[in-house]
């Protein structure tokens, strides 16, 4: 996982028990590296491009988790098909995660 | 009989892949006294080892832990099976027959020999016969009884599909997949299993493959390479890899293109009631088959989040009460097609996938007359895999979803691929003849869902085992 797909794995999942919390972003992790090379490839670009401008907010202390996710809920709403993909794919495997290892700690 | 080496092998007859097709070969070949050796890719799980459709589940025994995708406008996202067994262990288990009418129009179009619905029958029965096909003993479940109930209420046809299901004494159901059914019966036959083996290529000599060229990983995890020379050779990989193994190998004509699958789109439906989430509805709303199907999906908790997360409308509230949503389908049958295309240097091949204008108009259907059924069983809340789709609570409300499911905002996915080596006698449309050996090649056959001319608008498993043993009956007849 890139840098910054780590940043905003552990954005999205700044609600989640701290327990659970690194076994959501293995999970993350484990799947980006599995995807079909050409996939990955196309995603860590988009990491590459769209992390830039988060990046250099982050280094003059200007965005923290809350909004780097208002960020992402921005881009999210694009209407740049791979740019509302990118968000999704990476904050569906988040949900799913976090809800699969909800079930698991429910009594 | 098998030799095996430090590094290679000699065996009579190589499988590569152990899914439907190949299991179904294995366990044919070996019972007729073949020495079999089977290759498969994936890892050998324990059968109970996890619950179905789990995360768990997900990273073990999916391909790419289901983060395949087909590009096109729109991606589709697809999963297969990749362990022993193949998809057969992470499937519903839903279990059909041909339709006699596919049968029929496929015989015609591809000038396929020795299959009519007659034989196919005859070859599904003895399937059946040796893996328990049954229906729910008792009342459904109240997952499934929504569509009975809801089509009821509409007039129109809904069916409790068989299963490939046991179901103990205790009432525990046990999906019959190939790790429980065929490889332990090829296995007791003589056949030899060897997991975690990827096939890299199919060394060609003339007419014939005389290598098998693979990476193994052993129990230390280390990779080492393997050499098998078989003398017959069947390619069971499925409709992605076995195209791809092919062009990998420099086997191209009619290889890797016409690929089809059943687009998909999907609701999360809320209710009332509580509902069951550990198993996968076995009712389906028939009334538009085989060109339509709406059906229900894995509901575990992950399941139901990411289709509440789908429309991008505010789901917290649904999913606070998710033990009363559940995720249900609409499956077309469709009139475009795709293309599998092995990249050089890369493990996984480029799947494209073109869905046509007719398509798109047969999804929007699809998902209002799902949506329709759903608010007859009386759901309160349904949410589209819509981008931007409005969430609908009563039937005067779907006429927004006709315009919603466009190429830009469909979220569309599939699971059941086939058709990217087409079976008959007609050449120039089909890249192996009637029972499935590759057009100029002696002793490679393929024995999986790449054999089907197109999609059948039902879940493919009782179709490929079918095919597969008839193929397997004609190679022991004449090989």
């Amino acid at each position: 996982m890139l840098p910054f797909e780590r940043q905003v794995v552990t954005a999205l999942a700044r609600d989640v028990d701290e327990h659970q919390r690194p076994r959501v972003v293995a999970y993350v992790d484990a799947a980006l590296r599995s995807m079909p090379e050409y996939l990955r490839a196309g995603v860590a670009a988009e990491s590459i491009v769209l992390g830039t401008w988060p990046r250099l907010q982050r280094a003059v202390g200007r965005l923290d988790d809350d909004g780097l996710v208002t960020w992402l809920d921005r881009l999210e709403a694009s209407r740049i098909d791979p740019v509302r993909q990118y968000v999704r794919l990476l904050s569906s495997l988040v949900l799913f995660a976090r809800e699969e290892l909800a079930t698991e700690a429910a009594p | 009989m098998s030799r095996l080496g430090t590094n290679y092998l000699e065996t009579e007859v190589l499988i590569i892949g152990s899914g439907a097709g190949g299991s179904v070969t294995a366990a044919s070949l070996a019972a007729a006294g073949r020495d079999v050796t089977v290759l498969e890719e994936g890892p050998w799980i324990e059968a109970d080892a996890m619950e179905p459709f789990s995360l768990e589940e997900m990273v073990a025994k999916y391909r790419h832990t289901g983060l395949a995708a087909a590009l096109g406008s729109p991606g589709i996202v697809y999963a297969e099976g990749r362990c022993v067994g193949g998809s057969t262990e992470i499937n519903s288990g839903l279990y059909h027959r041909l339709p006699a009418s596919l049968t029929d129009e496929w015989r015609t179009d591809y000038e396929i020999d020795e299959f009519t619905p007659e034989i196919l029958d005859r070859y599904a029965q003895r399937v059946e016969d040796s893996l328990t096909v049954s229906k729910v003993p008792g009342p459904p479940p109240p997952s499934s009884a929504v569509l009975e109930r809801g089509a009821a209420k509409l007039g129109w046809r809904a069916v409790e599909f068989s299963r490939v299901f046991r179901y103990e004494p205790g009432g525990r159901a046990v999906k019959q997949t190939m790790s429980r059914t065929f490889l332990p019966r090829a296995l007791d036959a003589g056949a030899r299993l060897i997991p975690d083996c990827r096939v890299t290529r199919l060394v060609r000599r003339g007419d014939r493959i005389t290598e098998v060229r693979c990476s193994r990983r052993d129990s230390s995890g280390a990779i080492e390479a393997l050499t098998v020379r078989p003398e017959h050779v069947f390619v069971c990989g499925g409709s992605i890899q076995t195209p791809a193994l092919l062009q990998q190998s420099g086997i191209r004509t009619h290889i890797g293109g016409g690929l089809k699958l059943h687009p998909t789109v999907k609701i999360a439906a809320r209710f009332t009631e509580s509902l069951d989430h550990r198993d996968v509805p076995m009712h389906r709303v028939t009334e538009f088959a085989p060109n339509l199907t709406i059906g229900g999906s894995a509901s575990r908790r992950g399941h139901v989040a990411l289709a509440l997360a789908d429309s991008g409308a505010d789901y917290r509230d649904a999913l606070d009460d998710w033990d009363r949503v559940a995720v249900y389908y609409a499956a077309i049958r469709s009139e475009g097609s795709g293309r599998v295309i092995a990249l050089p240097g890369l493990a996984a091949p480029l799947v494209t996938y073109r869905l046509t204008d007719g398509d798109m108009s047969r999804l929007a259907r699809g998902l209002v007359y799902l949506g329709e059924v759903l608010l007859a069983a009386g759901a309160t809340e349904l949410y589209p895999s819509v981008v931007r789709g409005a969430v609908v609570r009563s039937p005067d409300e779907l006429v927004q979803w006709w315009d919603a499911v466009s190429r830009s905002r469909a979220n569309v996915m599939s699971v059941h691929l086939t058709s990217t080596v087409r079976i008959g006698e007609n050449r120039a449309r089909a890249g192996a003849d009637s029972f499935g050996r590759v057009w100029g090649l002696s002793n490679l056959r393929i024995n999986d869902a790449s054999l089907l001319p197109d999609a059948p608008g039902v879940n493919p498993q009782g179709a490929i085992m079918a095919i597969a043993t008839r193929n397997c009956d004609q190679f022991l007849a004449t090989t």
